[in-house]
């Protein structure tokens, strides 16, 4: 047996023993570090700087890190492996993730159930007891499957090697089911009174539970040989719980449009307005729902990940150190850094609303140009680029050309659109009047409302109309119709434009 | 002579109306076709990828600064074709099998118009054989490859295989690009070339083209 190491996670504060030459991977997966391309050295997601101890160069280091950083000690974890004690400064924190608290209507029933929002990225997953709608406990992790590519694309190539598919369904039934198990030993003696479970996700995270395969994703004409609802027996998915439990995963929308996002419809109450409202997800695959009680059109758009810090030269999570806020007073750039740290980069919100600022400072020209340099300096040592301004009019591009094109088809105009309900954490911290000021909510911040975690609000809602449930999830589905946007003839027209910034 | 210096102006603006009006007013004037694009098209497009490669313009300029060469260019190719005017090479474009992104292969296809070289766009979900059945119609020396998905990429090795199976790997130079695409995948795969964007693939094409002559 080899002899043990030491490594030691800053800022964790955490140090664990680990066997000589054992991949940082492996350990830092189980830490919760991701690992954006699934660990194979092609981005540097996964960096960490090596404090104390000695790690050796790769050629994917050599290739993706500037010789100033690997004297620094920047390293790829995903290619290095602890030869001996090590003390790692990790370029990561811990996500925060969203679990929903908001209350709702329900019918009461006996026993518990359980509610799940299945992420590409994180998993929530909250206990209830059915009869008083009481929330018992709530768990959160980070989808086990990360280690094999962080987005859905990445995640149906894994699966269409040898065996991935069922090495990424035996991780996520397993994953998901160990998760039911520590929400009921949290309700002592009433373990065996579980009775449904309800798993939202986007389409892919639905073929991968399911058993269905993922290859028709992964190619023109991107149609799911099946994306309904799949019910399976507690039993069925090896898990070890006390009752017979029903396990429910809603169905898709569309190849690219999830149940996370027909829950979101749920919670929102979509399918029963009057007026014409509209759902957004802002994520690496914004998806998108417009209409009424009449008819709904939904549809998913290549937003790619800058809203998550991802691709932006010091882009970030929503973590300690990053710059959240950002606003111009006479002139003068003002910063907000969470943590009330010493800023170590920026995300999302502050990604917007630094945009929005150099638009109204002019720093930022409506054509994205930067003036005065390439610079845009927030706060020592982050500032904007050239390029990082370029991938955010890219990204706000997408979400707002997809939203016009949806208004259009429905057969009405922006001003007509009364609500706008904002689904997942980013749309909890995003600045309404700057998403206005630059083009990617192109609504009144009035009529935008942060609707928190509607995929998990919508599970739970679907749990306490499970008699019902097959028959009414069904007519809701019918009702929702798919529009593929690059096959209208304007896309690129409509997309072209929507890259700019209003004036 | 008649000062063309508002041509090149429009072009680099992505005025297409003054662009098509100018170059009419050039050759009622009698100034040679060629002349036109060498010595006032092809260099604003020059000046339009230098400006996209030092991020002064994006993805509109560019697009627009391509639809004013267009036009202009429109007017000029009845021309050159009638004097006999062999272009810069004979390009097949085209997004591969099972891909249906198309923005990044149509601001390739502009750019290398702009560049001077005829161009055959094959659109998008393209397969090998239609790759094949171009470039033995169009007698084409250069093929132009993207993809903008990680599972489509494999479809541009496949394309390159083809191309050797039917036994003309030799007569073309195959270049590929997209979001996913690197220059050690395009080595990987046997491509003669990578580039990151629109006008860096007019580079490559134009370095062949020299290289050809």
């Amino acid at each position: 047996m080899s002899p043990a190491v030491s490594i030691e996670l800053l800022p964790l504060g955490k140090t664990l023993r680990v066997e000589r030459g054992t991949s940082l991977q492996d350990v830092l997966f189980a830490q919760g570090v991701e690992f954006p391309c699934g660990g194979r050295g092609r981005c540097k997601g996964c960096r960490v700087k090596v404090l104390a101890g000695e790690a050796a160069v790769s050629v994917e280091d050599r290739a993706l890190i500037s010789s100033d950083e690997l004297a620094a000690g920047w390293r790829l974890s995903c290619r290095a492996s602890a030869g001996g004690d090590l003390t790692l400064e990790l370029a990561q924190w811990e996500a925060a993730i969203l679990a929903d608290d908001t209350g709702f209507a329900f019918t009461p029933q006996e026993g518990l159930g359980v509610a799940v929002d299945l992420g590409t990225t994180t998993l929530a997953a909250q206990l209830l007891d059915l009869r008083t709608g009481h929330v018992l406990a709530v768990r959160t992790a980070l989808n086990a499957q990360g280690r094999h590519g962080a987005d859905i694309m990445s995640r149906v190539e894994f699966a269409a090697h040898r065996g991935g598919q069922a090495t990424l369904m035996e991780l996520i039934r397993k994953q998901i089911g160990q998760l039911i198990l520590e929400l009921l030993s949290t309700a002592a003696g009433r373990d065996s009174e579980l009775r449904e479970v309800v798993i939202v996700g986007n389409t892919v995270m639905h073929h991968l539970f399911c058993d269905v395969s993922v290859e028709p994703l992964s190619r023109h004409p991107f149609e799911s040989a099946d994306g309904g609802l799949k019910i399976f027996s507690a039993a069925l998915l090896g898990w070890q719980i006390a009752s017979a439990a029903t396990v429910r995963f809603l169905p898709s929308l569309g190849s690219f449009v999830g149940s996370d996002i027909l829950a979101g419809v749920l919670a929102t109450r979509l399918h029963e307005s009057d007026a014409l409202v509209a759902l957004v997800d802002l994520g690496t695959n914004g998806e998108m729902v417009v209409g009424n009680r009449e008819r709904l059109l939904c549809a998913s758009t290549a937003a790619g990940p800058a809203f998550e810090g991802a691709r932006i030269s010091m882009g970030m999570r929503a973590a300690s150190g990053a710059i959240s806020e950002v606003s111009v007073t006479e002139g003068q750039v003002r910063c907000r850094v969470l943590g009330n740290v010493t800023p170590r980069g920026i995300c999302g919100s502050g990604l917007v609303d630094a945009v929005a600022a150099g638009l109204e400072s002019r720093r930022i020209q409506p054509s994205g140009r930067l003036t005065g340099g390439g610079v845009f300096p927030l706060l020592e040592p982050v500032s904007l680029t050239q390029a990082d301004v370029r991938e955010l009019q890219l990204a706000k591009g997408a979400i707002a050309a997809g939203l016009r094109i949806l208004i259009q088809q429905w057969g009405a105009r922006l001003e007509n659109v009364s609500r706008l309900y904002l689904a997942g954490a980013f749309g909890n911290y995003i600045n309404r009047t700057s998403a206005q000021r630059i083009g990617l909510l192109e609504l009144p911040p009035e009529k935008v409302i942060s609707a928190g975690n509607t995929a998990l609000l919508g599970a739970k809602l679907a749990l306490f109309s499970l008699h019902e449930n097959d028959g009414s999830l069904a007519a809701i589905r019918q009702r929702i119709h798919h529009v593929p946007l690059n096959e209208d003839p304007q896309f690129q027209e409509i997309y072209v434009d929507a890259m700019g910034f209003p004036g | 002579m008649i000062d063309m210096k508002p041509l090149y102006e429009a072009v680099l603006k992505g005025d297409a109306a003054t662009a098509r009006a100018l170059t009419e007013q050039a050759l009622a004037s009698g100034m040679e076709p060629i002349t036109v694009v060498k010595e006032f098209m092809v260099p604003a497009m020059d000046e339009v990828g230098r400006r996209f490669e030092c991020n002064e313009y994006f993805v509109p300029e560019l697009l627009l600064a391509a639809r004013a060469m267009k036009a202009a260019l429109e007017l000029v190719r009845p021309l050159l074709v009638k004097s006999g005017v062999e272009p810069q090479g004979r390009v097949v474009v085209g997004t591969v099998r099972g891909d249906l992104h198309d923005i990044g292969k149509n601001l390739v296809a502009a750019m290398l118009e702009g560049g001077g070289f005829e161009v055959v766009d094959l659109g998008v979900n393209v397969t090998p054989e239609k790759f094949i059945e171009a470039v033995k119609a169009k007698n084409a020396n250069i093929v132009a490859l993207s993809a903008l998905l990680t599972t489509t990429m494999p479809a541009m090795r496949a394309t390159i295989e083809a191309f050797k199976a039917a036994g003309l790997r030799d007569q073309v130079k195959i270049f590929v690009g997209g979001a996913p695409i690197t220059q050690k995948f395009a080595d990987d795969i046997g491509a003669d070339g990578y580039s990151e964007n629109a006008p860096g693939a007019v580079t490559l094409a134009k370095v062949h083209a020299a290289r050809a002559a």
